[in-house]
């Protein structure tokens, strides 16, 4: 068995967010197929077992079993990139790699709520999700608009970090759920560049062509 | 109004880089805003006219653009030149997207859905722009005006407090001045109830690029607030009216 093992749902964006962070990182990983639509295997007793909350992704590295989608790519980042380039180890640049994880989890959730909505019929008020969704989204063109003007690229420093990774699925599966990329251009610019990533890689909802 | 036979602007220019497309809307018309390998920016009906795709979804390659659906390929005319599925047809000149008149002024892509628009009256810029933002607002185009026109701008370059002179250039673009420095803002109807504003500043990048940026980003932002916030009437009433009803 390979060291590290992802439960993996392919539709689900969370799932990608590692998916991408694995890939990005140039690790090789195991893959466990979870019947999540329609099965809701994650909810069985073996998948509460390893993460209570019933969600995925879960990621096994050697005896360490990992839920929360945010805390797995900090836990990628911090042991197993040796550049350090990922979660960048100096005072302000983590704590806006930790704000900016924190926005995703929080902030982005409208966002996966309005999916799950529309393409698996989980309950939700469409209206308000979408209304949430697209301000959050906002907040980040308006950040990269910003950061557009010190001539940066990424959300946090110099280089592309796991913000960018866990932002980057919300913004461009936004079709999924109604919302157009034609209003936000700095986030347009910031995906066209977070593509062009080594190891980068699209999944359902996401073209190949752009 | 038809305002969509006037010329307006439906992106600043910056957001279009090479070889890439976005989609927008003019009085509700849905647009596919494109720039080709060469620089030059087309504006037109966002539809392949297969399968009724959005063609902003689409990649550009070259001087094509191409529909995300099946990758039928459109030359700069709007003209199909080539299908995968059938790559030794000769495409018939019948499937055609329909284009609009494109400029590029003021760092803004200007449009109109007229086919017969006379001149676009934008003043050719002498010392350049910079871009700041666009910002996208759920109100009428008037509405927005009304704000605009109550604000105040703080000059970016050295100088002691200016006064705000603001003054249509055109029905969609307003300059907004302070001082030594000068903004352009387009606006865009999107739909009665929605609109653009494309701000700029009107000046050498080496005086405004970053700084100056940063700047006048303050103000659009407060500029959108106040617009998505307007006041609410207050009744004002006097202590000595409340003292004599108790």
């Amino acid at each position: 068995m390979a060291a590290l093992t992802l439960y993996n749902y392919e539709l689900d964006e969370s799932c990608y967010k590692v998916r991408l962070g694995l890939s990005m990182l140039g690790l090789t990983w195991e893959t466990i197929a979870v019947d999540v639509f329609p099965g809701k295997e994650q909810t069985t007793p073996a998948f509460l077992a390893m993460n209570p909350a019933g969600r995925l992704p879960i990621l096994k590295d050697s005896h360490l079993v990992l839920s929360g989608t945010e805390a797995i790519l900090a836990h990628l980042a911090k042991t197993h990139d040796a550049t350090g380039k990922w979660l960048p180890e100096s005072g302000a640049a983590f704590a806006l790699v930790m704000q900016w994880l924190n926005f995703s989890a929080r902030d982005l959730d409208a966002t996966i709520a309005a999916r799950q909505h529309s393409l698996f019929d989980a309950p939700g008020d469409e209206t308000a999700l979408r209304a949430a969704s697209a301000k959050a989204l906002r907040v980040m063109d308006d950040h990269m608009t910003a950061r557009g003007f010190e001539g940066a690229d990424w959300f946090v420093g110099s280089g592309a970090t796991i913000a960018d990774i866990a932002l980057f699925p919300a913004f461009a599966l936004s079709r999924d759920f109604g919302i157009d990329h034609d209003e936000y251009p700095a986030l347009r610019r910031w995906a066209r560049k977070f593509r062009t990533i080594k190891g980068f890689m699209t999944m359902p909802g996401i073209p190949d062509y752009h | 109004m038809t305002t969509g036979n006037m010329w307006q602007p439906v992106s600043l220019s910056h957001s279009i880089e090479t070889a890439t497309s976005a989609g927008t809307r003019l009085s509700g018309e849905d647009l596919v805003v494109w720039r080709d390998n060469s620089g030059i920016a087309h504006v037109w009906e966002d539809r392949c006219p297969h399968r009724g795709m959005r063609l902003s979804f689409g990649f550009v390659r070259g001087d094509h653009i191409a529909c995300l659906y099946h990758g039928w390929q459109y030359d700069t005319g709007g003209q199909c030149q080539y299908i995968p599925a059938h790559p030794d047809l000769e495409v018939p000149k019948t499937i055609k997207v329909p284009v609009y008149l494109t400029e590029e002024r003021a760092g803004m892509i200007w449009t109109t859905l007229a086919a017969d628009a006379g001149p676009l009256t934008v003043p050719a810029d002498e010392t350049g722009t910079v871009p700041v933002q666009s910002l996208y607002v759920d109100c009428s185009a008037d509405a927005v005006i009304a704000v605009l026109e109550s604000m105040t701008l703080a000059p970016f370059s050295a100088g002691r407090d200016a006064e705000t002179t603001i003054s249509a250039v055109n029905p969609s673009l307003y300059a907004v001045s302070s001082g030594q420095d000068r903004l352009l803002i387009g606006i865009q109807t999107i739909t009665d109830e929605r609109t653009a504003l494309h701000v700029v500043i009107s000046g050498l990048p080496e005086v405004y690029e970053g700084g100056g940026q940063a700047h006048f980003l303050s103000w659009a932002l407060d500029l959108r607030y106040r617009i998505e916030n307007p006041p609410k009437k207050t009744f004002a009433v006097s202590s000595r009216a409340v003292a004599e009803v108790l």
